[in-house]
């Protein structure tokens, strides 16, 4: 337990470490999950992030670490926080190197700020997740969060080429570098990615980018069932296309296929998606607004306050694990809705309904999901759900692993305790 | 080594799967970095990863450190035994044990090849990514340790983006699965730091790769110019404007002259060569290669050939990928360097390793991924002259000063290994390779998987973290916890 008792003499404290006028005591705006943290801290350099870890290591005090706050209800309910540290004040783009398709920003930045520098050389950090305007670059690795054009270009930790992390005892320590292909040492940036902020604070990272394609085309097909829409799937993997995005909706069931490049090859490749989805449905291409709106629609999931688990599965077993799920849903009077990277096997469920109820469904839902096969792992829900069940699943037998990385890297469990995958 | 752990070893592997005699261990003495040879102390051929574990766990319980090996066509001496130690030669682990065709899935035993992958799959329309020069005798167990890459990397990515799952064994003996079938499986990134940890974590004995389907159009040209900076000019125009080839390839006139005298592609007479290949969908690809075309003809391409046929572009590629070999008809040693630049500093940076040539008197051939910015210079020497092969090395190790001045790598896909451990704190701060270190702590607290590779000086793990256990001198009332 920390020493210092009172929160006066604890912000005195903290803002020897972290810089002053960088630490104020918490309201109630900085509740998470019903916790008020003691203090928040945002340090404007990454040595005074550094040390104000350091100084809550020794202290024995816990930290939460806060980017946009877009995802901090995601995983397991917060614990005690002494120290909210917010990485907002470290938000700089550091490096666009157009010539070479990479970039170093702090993880501060979010998505969008850093997207709007990169766009001056027509690239962009190729991830489309929830909240682009409030989601910062640090939360986004953290939970290596994605969108419909993971499809394309990966997931974060596939985007990923170098890091800067504090570590919980204050040193700042780099991983990777700035070159696209390098295999010097172990690759923690990628362990950090996903790590939800459990083993250090990611300060900055460099990605690999992406050019931006010069046209787009988005295919919608609404089709009967679900049934329906599989085989469609099926047919357009095998094809020869290469859709930037491959995004099923439902209810209604409905398909979105996206193809981003030179205007003749978006053309060509939607009128060629259309004709064979017609086989199967209602199939039209659109563009421009148009197209930007059925995307905006097809993200509204996540403005909703609903419960929302990532699904994941072998691309062939989404249709007999969504019926499972569409089962079970209605035994146990849930509203569900689906929206996800067909393609990949990865969905985003949406639960609406009794808490208890929601716990039963995804228990069921996971017992069908033998480990390396499948998960339900939930991203947000109200903390008694979080509560009631584990949000994340069974790990399996690598978790022992995980543990031991987890002590190697914060003994004294300071950074983000309990938050980590399986409860690090 | 001790006669009742070398009974032990037999017991587990069999007559047949024990290496013990002196003249047979020399097979194994190095990987392709031949200038680094050390005979291990047995070698093991384990069947099976009961066997694997029964062996780590001997290893574990005596402490003996083990090694293990694929191919051996590793650069960087990342499989080079441990003299004291056990090897464990992985190449009788060669099984396909599942293609999963609707899931674009394949799960392998580390033994199989390269190339086996992909061609157990081509008839239904599918590949793997990975392509190293070597893919025809180099295993996948030895790709997932080295994080190998290949010609095709610039679009489709290392081997850490094609291994969707592993199983492997732990130090101790312990079986583990990382991964898994299904994307995004619970948990740290495990995988994401096992892939290229150069056989220092765990021994892998199942990988599960992602398959990716053929695409529908490929088509490869050929440029001549009169200078490397011009091809260089050529590359970071095609970046430039937007396009991301499936591989941008670049020769010099040293390594064109090589290849032409051992494989006969037929490359033009020229100082550099660009190989570009761009693959995709029919239109796109056709759109993209006309604009390809023209970035080459306004960097003063001299000529281009475009493949016609699959042959010709086979061709074109035999070519490139015979670079190596074909360097030994050129000198009779040659020392392969493996650094990796910004694509934008490629002009300085040749310009500064021929200076060094001029220099060193050895003659040093260019060969590289020009999209990546991964250079192999081809540094020749005659081992017969005294002194040259540790010229060789010096020049080899400048070029990786050149690198890291612009901010790239000592190595891009050949490892670390033993070779360049030493050159990892030019990199790498103190802080940096601790930190590293303490994932080999949770993974490995004995050092006993492949030491002394990677690091140039081993982290001391301290306790082993768990379970509160009384320390011998609390025992013994000499301290107490605090």
């Amino acid at each position: 337990m920390a020493v210092v008792v009172s929160t006066e003499a604890l912000l005195a404290e903290a803002a020897l470490h972290s810089g002053a006028g960088t630490v104020r005591v918490a309201v109630a705006a900085d509740t998470i999950d019903g916790v008020r943290p003691r203090l928040v801290a945002t340090p404007t350099s990454q040595k005074g992030l550094a040390a104000t870890l350091a100084w809550a290591t020794a202290e024995r005090l816990q930290v939460l670490v806060r980017g946009g706050g877009t995802k901090l209800t995601w995983g397991a309910p917060v614990g005690r926080v002494d120290v909210l540290l917010s990485t907002t004040a470290l938000a700089s783009v550091v490096k666009h190197r157009h010539g070479d398709l990479t970039a170093t920003v702090e993880a501060g930045a979010t998505l969008a700020q850093v997207n709007a520098v990169l766009a001056a050389h027509r690239q962009w950090l190729p991830l489309d997740g929830p909240w682009p305007e409030q989601a910062t670059v640090g939360g986004i690795i953290a939970t290596n969060d994605s969108g419909p054009r993971r499809y394309r270009h990966g997931a974060p930790r596939d985007l990923i080429i170098g890091v800067t992390l504090a570590r919980s005892d204050g040193q700042l320590a780099k991983a990777g570098g700035i070159v696209v292909k390098n295999v010097a040492g172990y690759d923690l940036s990628r362990l950090l990615t996903g790590s939800f902020g459990c083993l250090g604070v990611i300060v900055s990272a460099t990605f690999k980018l992406a050019p931006v394609a010069p046209a787009s085309r988005t295919v919608v097909v609404d089709v009967e069932s679900l049934d329906a829409l599989f085989p469609l799937i099926d047919q357009l993997q095998g094809s020869g296309l290469t859709p930037s995005a491959l995004e099923l909706e439902f209810p209604p069931a409905r398909l979105l296929v996206r193809f981003e490049s030179v205007e003749d090859a978006v053309v060509q490749q939607a009128d060629e998606a259309v004709r064979l989805a017609s086989a199967w449905g209602c199939a039209r291409a659109a563009a421009g607004d148009a197209e930007r709106d059925l995307w905006t629609r097809h993200a509204r999931l996540w403005e909703e306050s609903a419960t929302l688990v990532k699904l994941s599965t072998l691309p062939t077993e989404l249709l007999p694990t969504l019926t499972r799920l569409e089962n079970l849903a209605v035994a146990s009077e849930l509203r569900v809705a689906v929206a996800g990277r067909a393609g990949l096997g990865v969905v985003v469920v949406k639960l609406e309904g009794a808490v208890e109820a929601q716990a039963r469904c995804i228990t069921a839902l996971r017992a069908g999901l033998p480990i390396g096969r499948g998960s339900a792992v939930i991203s947000r829900g109200a903390p008694d759900l979080r509560q009631r069940i584990d949000p994340w699943g069974p790990i399996g037998d690598g978790f022992r692993v995980m543990q031991a990385v987890k002590q190697r890297f914060d003994p004294n469990r300071t950074i983000n305790p309990g938050r980590g995958p399986g409860g690090l | 080594m001790d006669p009742k752990f070398l009974a032990e070893l037999e017991r587990v592997v069999g007559a047949g799967g024990i290496v013990r005699n002196d003249a047979e261990l020399l097979t194994y003495e190095s990987d392709g970095l031949a200038k680094l040879r050390s005979k291990p102390g047995v070698a093991v051929l384990p069947r099976s990863v009961v066997e694997v574990q029964r062996v780590l766990r001997l290893c574990h319980a005596t402490g003996v450190p083990f090694v293990a090996r694929g191919q051996g066509t590793g650069l960087s001496g990342g499989a080079m035994p441990h003299p004291d130690g056990v090897l464990i030669v992985m190449t009788r682990m060669n099984r396909i044990l599942e293609i999963d065709i609707p899931n674009q899935r394949i799960t392998v035993e580390p033994g199989v090849m390269n190339l086996e992958v992909t061609n157990a799959v081509s008839s239904d329309g599918y590949y793997y990514a990975p392509d190293p020069s070597s893919q025809v005798i180099c295993s996948i167990g030895g790709n997932f340790a080295e994080n190998s890459g290949g010609a095709h990397c610039l679009k489709y990515g290392f081997t850490v983006h094609h291994v969707l799952g592993v199983e492997v064994v732990l130090a101790d003996g312990e079986l583990i699965h990382v991964g898994g079938q299904a994307l995004d499986a619970p948990g740290l990134d495990l995988l994401g730091v096992l892939v290229g940890s150069e056989g220092t974590l765990a021994v892998a004995t199942k990988v599960t790769l992602r398959l990716l389907r053929k695409p529908a159009a490929v088509k490869t040209l050929l440029a001549a110019f009169d200078s490397t900076e011009a091809a260089g000019e050529a590359v970071s125009g095609i970046i430039g404007a937007g396009i991301i080839p499936a591989a941008v390839e670049m020769m010099d006139r040293t390594i064109i002259e090589a290849a032409e005298a051992a494989v006969h592609p037929n490359f033009p007479d020229a100082e550099a060569i660009l190989l570009v290949e761009l693959d995709g969908a029919e239109a796109e690809v056709t759109s993209l290669f006309t604009s390809v075309e023209q970035v080459c003809r306004q960097a003063d391409a001299r000529e281009i050939q475009v493949a016609r046929t699959d042959e010709q572009r086979a061709r074109f590629w035999k070519g490139r990928k015979a670079a190596f070999a074909a360097m030994g008809r050129v000198s009779p040693n040659y020392y392969v360097q493996d650094g990796v630049i910004p694509r934008t500093k490629l002009p300085e940076v040749l310009a500064r390793i021929r200076a060094l040539e001029v220099e060193s008197g050895l003659k040093i051939g260019n060969v590289f991924h020009a999209g990546d910015g991964n250079l192999h210079p081809l540094v020749c020497y005659d081992d017969r002259i005294e002194g040259q092969a540790s010229l060789a090395q010096r020049v080899a190790s400048e070029i990786l000063t050149f690198c890291l001045d612009v901010g790239g790598s000592i190595t891009g896909e050949h490892g670390v290994g033993a070779d360049k451990a030493d050159q990892m704190p030019k990199m790498f701060t103190d802080v940096d390779l601790d930190t590293m270190q303490l994932v080999r702590c949770a993974f490995d607290p004995n050092h006993l998987c492949n030491p002394g590779k990677v690091f140039p000086t081993p982290r001391l793990c301290g306790e082993v973290p768990g379970p509160y256990r009384e320390h011998p001198a609390e025992r013994a009332g000499l301290a107490e916890r605090f």
